[in-house]
């Protein structure tokens, strides 16, 4: 198949893409997906779930069977912030709130 | 692939990865990076990869941040583009009686070159016009900003590749012990030797410490984060809990949980998370949500890096912090001062794990 077969609509990955990443040593959908955005998009590898399955399959010579599929997280379907916001006050804390308090260090960047 | 490195550095997230490329600039060393599974399935992967500086506190730990977030733009120049922006932070505050905090904060924050302003509710709006209006105030740096986690950690890798340092990925580390004055690496896949090693081990860092009989202490904090589909340039800044990403994507979330190592997403914090969001940004209410992820922060007990040579083993040193991603290109530079020359141009005697009295039982 050409190379520049799309696998991932919503992100617009092609075979080409899915194959270097394998080629830098990813051999799992999570660990392409996070180098590729290969189904990061609005649907969420339901589309390309089992195509890069089956690249990955042919590159590394995996059995189909031994290959997860990505991991799967609320919401299963795009949902509106609205919805999902509780009515009561948020129990996220606050970067300011944490700066303010002397010798506190606890505000990450990361998550 | 050999069987004996100069330096073999355990784990390949931001911190690791750093780490090698650094150590790989030199080509003075023979280098091997082994991970138990693939760069960014961690904490390196699970992030909204801030560039934090302004509110790091106490001053001397918001300096180490500025020096490290400082270097950026020379990173991007040599490993390539990774989406590396300097967008200026704004932390808001809610309560006009938060201000004389924030006043301290700007004033401690000088006396090392932080520039932190203090923003007053219009000041903030007129930066950036999306935030709510119940804002009372924020404090502000041009220092802060993001980055993409993916492409940094994967041109780390890539560029320390170039430069001959090997890695080897979904490669678990089973025992570490010492023969002959060298590292005895034990992993899934065979041995290895080494003259130095480095812990790099993120989440992981206590076990991985325990090989060695040393005690690491941190804490593994969970982190929840909401992701909106890509939506039109909303958020022009860093805002302490939010960014937008370059493909348009909104990140929320900052919060806390000490439930091990554990990434599932629970309903009651993506719930608050998005109660968050919209206090933050109205109009936020009607993005759609795509995905939530959750990731593990590095968390050392007194909060601040452990970095440096591990007490009683020769040889032996580690670089274990929450931060890592502002951290990582200082923490890369330095470790390779210190494994190269054996001395580092900032002092690193704060930062050592000798702080914590912990006991070694080999050496």
């Amino acid at each position: 198949m050409d190379k520049s077969t799309i696998v991932c609509r919503c992100e617009e990955i092609n075979i080409d893409e899915i194959e270097s990443a394998i080629n830098m040593g990813a051999h799992t959908f999570n660990d392409i997906k996070r180098l590729t955005r290969c189904g990061m998009g609005p649907c969420q590898a339901k589309f390309c779930m089992n195509l890069v399955r089956k690249i990955i399959s042919e590159k590394t010579g995996q059995s189909l069977k031994d290959i997860k599929p990505p991991r799967m997280r609320v919401p299963l379907g795009v949902t509106r912030m609205s919805a999902l916001a509780s009515n009561k006050a948020s129990s996220v804390a606050s970067v300011f709130g944490e700066s303010a308090e002397e010798g506190e260090t606890d505000h990450e960047e990361e998550l | 692939m050999k069987k004996s490195y100069d330096v073999i550095v355990i784990g390949s997230g931001v911190v690791g990865s750093s780490i090698a490329y650094h150590l790989s600039e030199s080509k003075s060393k023979e280098i091997l990076t082994i991970d138990k599974d693939f760069p960014l399935s961690g904490t390196s992967g699970s992030t909204q990869a801030w560039v934090w500086v302004h509110n790091k506190t106490p001053a001397w730990y918001g300096e180490l941040n500025m020096y490290s977030a400082e270097l950026y733009p020379f990173l991007e120049r040599k490993i390539g583009d990774v989406e590396y922006k300097r967008t200026g932070g704004i932390a808001p505050f809610f309560s006009e009686s938060d201000r004389e905090n924030a006043l301290r904060l700007a004033e401690k924050q000088a006396e090392v070159g932080i520039k932190v302003e203090v923003l007053s509710r219009d000041e903030v709006l007129e930066k950036e016009p999306a935030l709510s209006h119940n804002i009372a105030g924020a404090t502000y740096s041009n220092i802060d900003g993001n980055v993409n986690p993916f492409r940094l950690i994967e041109l780390y890798v890539r560029a320390a590749r170039k430069n001959g340092a090997e890695f080897s990925f979904y490669n678990q580390v089973i025992d570490i012990s010492k023969e002959n004055g060298m590292f005895k690496v034990t992993t899934q896949d065979g041995e290895y030797f080494s003259n130095q090693l480095v812990l790099a081990g993120g989440p992981w860092s206590k076990s991985m410490g325990k090989l060695l009989g040393v005690d690491v202490p941190i804490k593994q904090v969970r982190g929840q984060i909401i992701v909106t589909e890509p939506l039109s340039p909303l958020l022009t800044h860093t805002i302490g809990g939010m960014r937008q990403a370059d493909n348009g994507e909104v990140l929320v979330g900052y919060s806390k949980e000490e439930v091990g190592y554990d990434r599932r997403s629970t309903l009651d914090i993506i719930q608050d998370t998005a109660r968050m969001a919209i206090d933050f940004v109205p109009a936020l209410e009607k993005a759609n949500v795509v995905r939530c992820f959750s990731g593990i922060r590095v968390m050392p007990e007194d909060g601040f890096p452990i970095l440096g040579e591990i007490p009683g083993i020769e040889n032996g040193y580690i670089a274990a912090m929450h931060s890592g991603i502002t951290l990582s290109p200082l923490v890369g530079t330095l470790m390779t001062e210190l494994l190269v020359d054996g001395e580092t141009s900032i002092d690193l005697e704060r930062y050592s794990l000798k702080r914590f009295n912990t006991i070694q039982s080999i050496g």
